[in-house]
């Protein structure tokens, strides 16, 4: 399973995000999108969204924060 | 850190896993507080304290609305740190306590039992001696044609979050608060252009901020003037003002950041009897954060005390701790 989150460093539900697939164990790739701009840009016209955090699983997007749609998608209980 | 333990102290409330003699609602700066100072009266007398607070929604991470602010100045002990450094300093301090809990639970129910209130979660039922709603607030929304349509699509309620998505772009900043100063400020160190529209006759930031608007040449405030609506296509791409700036009521912009106040998030106090004023803020006793409820107190930014500051809140939050503990006493 592939996991990519595009977030912010200031962003507190971005830090949530990372927490909670930290404490479940699971490996991402973080992308800071105040860095990186081209992936900003990418992130914003593929979510159609000018808010962070965004989750990539495995192509599937979940934006926002979301327990239970994260746990869903992640296969956990 | 070592926990703060002294053992073999009763408890004073009901016995059992999920029995606390103090619940507190809310896990923000204030909630967290008010454990902190409980749990100084719990290591002397026993009180078992729950701090309960959930990051869903709209609500925010543990630690509340303070996270979402990029710089503090006005927090003694502390000349400049970020709002997520605060938070995570007084998250740290109230779980060096043992009796202290803290718990990522949504509250969805409380009732009141003959020997105090009874509390229902999405993952758990709780009993308690007493209450301390620290619920805060949420963002005010925008209510204008297209404010939902383009939400998250250029309209943005959290400039720390957000404004580095829109780098070297023309951004306009809603309100005149301190708040909406500051998320101004925030939003130049991205942007290349910040328009503050604010509705009435001059912005009101405290004075080291309106200094800092008054020198950064990014930012151009309009005062006097209210958004009537949001035009796009995918994303926010202009605004319309009420009064012509610069000879045209249409304003070209890439988003519309929205610091127009917030709203007391009181639905649960109410259901169980506690008074709210006009502005659906929970009414206290200012002298010891008292409801009209027995038991039940409140503190922070879901009061209706006036000036609405972690500072303010966090000191409301150890008088309502410490009136929990003399009501305990009492009773």
């Amino acid at each position: 399973m592939e996991v990519k989150i595009y977030t912010i460093p200031t962003c507190p539900w971005c830090m949530k995000t990372k927490e909670f697939l930290k404490e479940n164990k699971i490996k991402f790739k973080d992308i800071d999108v105040a860095l990186d701009k081209k992936a900003a840009k990418e992130i914003i016209n593929k979510s159609g969204q000018t808010s962070v955090p965004v989750i990539d699983i495995d192509g599937k997007l979940i934006l926002g924060f979301d327990e239970s749609k994260l746990k869903k998608a992640l296969k956990l209980k | 850190m070592t926990k703060n333990t002294l053992r073999n102290t009763p408890r004073r409330g009901i016995k059992g896993m999920n029995n606390f003699d103090v619940i507190i609602i809310g896990a923000g700066g204030v909630g967290l507080a008010a454990a902190m100072y409980s749990a100084l009266y719990s290591a002397r007398l026993g009180l078992k304290t729950l701090v309960l607070g959930a990051s869903h929604g709209s609500e925010l991470p543990i630690g509340g609305v303070i996270t979402t602010t990029n710089i503090v100045e006005n927090y003694p002990g502390f000349i400049r740190l970020t709002g997520q450094e605060l938070a995570k300093k007084i998250e740290e301090h109230a779980k060096i306590y043992e009796l202290v809990t803290i718990r990522e639970e949504k509250v969805s129910d409380v009732k009141k039992e003959k020997d105090g209130f009874a509390i229902k979660t999405n993952k758990s039922e709780y009993k308690t001696l007493t209450i301390i709603f620290a619920t805060g607030t949420k963002w005010r929304k925008l209510d204008v044609p297209g404010s939902k349509e383009f939400e998250n699509k250029g309209v943005n309620y959290c400039a720390l979050c957000d404004g580095p998505l829109f780098k070297n772009k023309i951004v306009s900043l809603i309100g005149g608060s301190d708040s909406a100063a500051k998320d101004a400020l925030v939003l130049t160190e991205s942007a290349k252009k910040v328009f503050i529209i604010y509705r009435g006759e001059q912005i009101h930031p405290e004075p080291i901020n309106m200094e800092r608007i008054k020198k950064n040449k990014k930012i151009e405030v309009i005062n006097n003037t209210n958004i009537l609506k949001i035009n796009g296509d995918k994303f926010v791409q202009e605004i319309i003002l009420d009064k012509p700036y610069k000879g045209n009521k249409k304003l070209k912009v890439d988003a519309v950041f929205v610091a127009i106040g917030h709203i007391a998030l009181s639905d649960l106090s109410k259901k169980i009897g506690v008074k709210l004023n006009e502005k659906a803020e929970i009414i206290i006793n200012h002298k010891n954060s008292s409801t009209n409820v027995k038991g039940i107190f409140a503190a922070g930014d879901v009061t209706d005390k006036p000036f609405k500051q972690l500072i303010t809140g966090v000191a409301d939050g150890c008088t309502a701790a410490y009136s929990a503990y003399e009501y305990i006493n009492k009773n």
